[in-house]
């Protein structure tokens, strides 16, 4: 965490606008990543959670802004990120080389996603279909 | 690898301490075939769970051990064939934080790991206690369907499990193209893990398992990192049944596991470290 993580934030937080930085708090076992994106017209207000068993298990991320129901998003507005299979072939999620940071830089694309198929009605990538 | 010798009158003999996690239907094959071994005389095992009747068909046990915890009747298994073979059972899951300190003492004192769970959690965390006690071990993986499977060997200063899966997941496709998710029911389980594989190919790469470890055990230096062998010829996936491939992996510079980016600091000074960050990080 300290080694990877923390720089990988601060990296992402260096020079960044003071409203669109992420800020970590603690959550009992868990840390929380806030933080606002904003792909096109709308900014989002978002959560990141690594929960004591990541980076093994992914991040978990869901919009605290009020959204619009949609296929990809899950129960609690979590989004859909990583394919939840069992095994090492059927996951998405690296943890030999991800950090927390794709999984915000993942959100972004998602919500770039959610705009397009807010207005057309077509999830633009189709692997995700 | 670091070996624990006694004397035994005026003759050397090898004394080796096993430490596996796992005893299912492939677990078990290994166990046995390694615990038959002379040189292994004791072995710690870490399997939480319980026997149960729908595992009859392809585990060892008899269906009398359904209720049964599957470390203990593992235990007696090994004791029946190698009365003199000490073996402690650790009735708990390799990833739960409060035995961290048991594994890990375990681990420092084994002479090799043999993982046999399949599930990546539990992996990755075997392969953090064992490159944290510098002491080598190998993995076994039966692919879904029983259409082939890998055995992986893992020394201290090679690829970490990280580089191996992070490696085979861009490189080797190890099954047939998995459906997208289903949106409807996101927490299920995925098609391809309810595919099960048959006791026979269990047991063959189990047996190529048991194999490659003894081949640690007596030294032997590693030729590849990852073992497949196909069991099965399936379009898309294997041309051939019954081939082996072997790759040499490379440790990934770039590894968030095991690179060389320094290591924080230990104990309370880490504590100390992430509540510094923390509070660094913590402003909105």
């Amino acid at each position: 965490m300290l080694s990877v993580e923390v720089p990988a934030i601060e990296k992402y937080n260096e020079g960044r606008d003071p409203g669109f930085r992420i800020a970590v708090t603690r959550v009992g076992g868990s840390l929380v990543l806030g933080y606002t994106l904003k792909p096109c017209h709308n900014p989002y207000r978002l959560e990141t959670r690594l929960l004591s068993s990541y980076p093994t298990v992914p991040p978990e991320t869901r919009i605290v802004s009020p959204m619009k129901h949609c296929p990809h998003l899950l129960e609690g507005q979590t989004i859909c990120l990583w394919r939840q299979g069992s095994t090492r072939a059927a996951s998405r999620w690296d943890p030999a080389k991800f950090t927390c940071i794709f999984a915000v830089q993942a959100a972004w694309r998602w919500l770039a996603c959610y705009e397009v198929w807010h207005e057309t009605g077509e999830w633009p990538l189709p692997e995700a279909k | 690898m670091q070996r624990n010798r006694s004397l035994t009158g005026t003759a050397r003999q090898t004394v080796m301490h096993l430490f596996q996690v796992g005893a299912g239907s492939g677990g078990i094959v290994v166990l046995d075939l390694l615990a038959r071994d002379p040189r292994i005389t004791t072995i710690t095992l870490v399997e939480p769970d319980v026997y149960s009747e729908r595992n009859v068909h392809r585990h060892a046990f008899p269906s009398s051990a359904a209720g049964r915890l599957k470390g203990e009747a593992a235990a007696e298994w090994v004791r029946e064939r190698r009365a003199d073979v000490e073996v402690n059972v650790l009735v708990a899951d390799l990833t739960d934080p409060a035995m961290l300190g048991i594994f890990e003492e375990r681990a420092s004192v084994c002479d090799v790991g043999v993982c046999a769970v399949d599930n990546e959690a539990a992996k990755y965390a075997f392969d953090a206690l064992m490159r944290k006690a510098g002491k080598s071990w190998s993995l076994g993986e039966v692919l879904s369907g029983g259409i082939g499977g890998w055995v992986h060997r893992f020394t201290p200063n090679g690829p970490c499990y990280g580089c191996v899966a992070s490696h085979l997941q861009r490189t080797v496709t190890e099954a047939p193209e998995a459906p997208a998710p289903d949106y409807a029911n996101p927490g299920a389980a995925l098609a391809e893990t309810t595919i099960p594989a048959s006791k026979a190919s269990i047991e063959v790469i189990a047996s190529l398992h048991a194999s490659i470890t003894l081949d640690m055990l007596a030294g032997t230096v590693a030729e590849f990192t990852s073992l497949l062998f196909t069991l099965q010829r399936v379009p898309g996936v294997f041309d051939e049944a019954y081939r082996p491939f072997r790759f040499t992996i490379a440790k990934s510079e770039e590894c968030l596991f095991c690179s060389t980016i320094p290591a924080a600091e230990a104990g309370e000074d880490l504590d100390v470290a992430l509540d510094q960050a923390l509070a660094r990080l913590g402003n909105d």
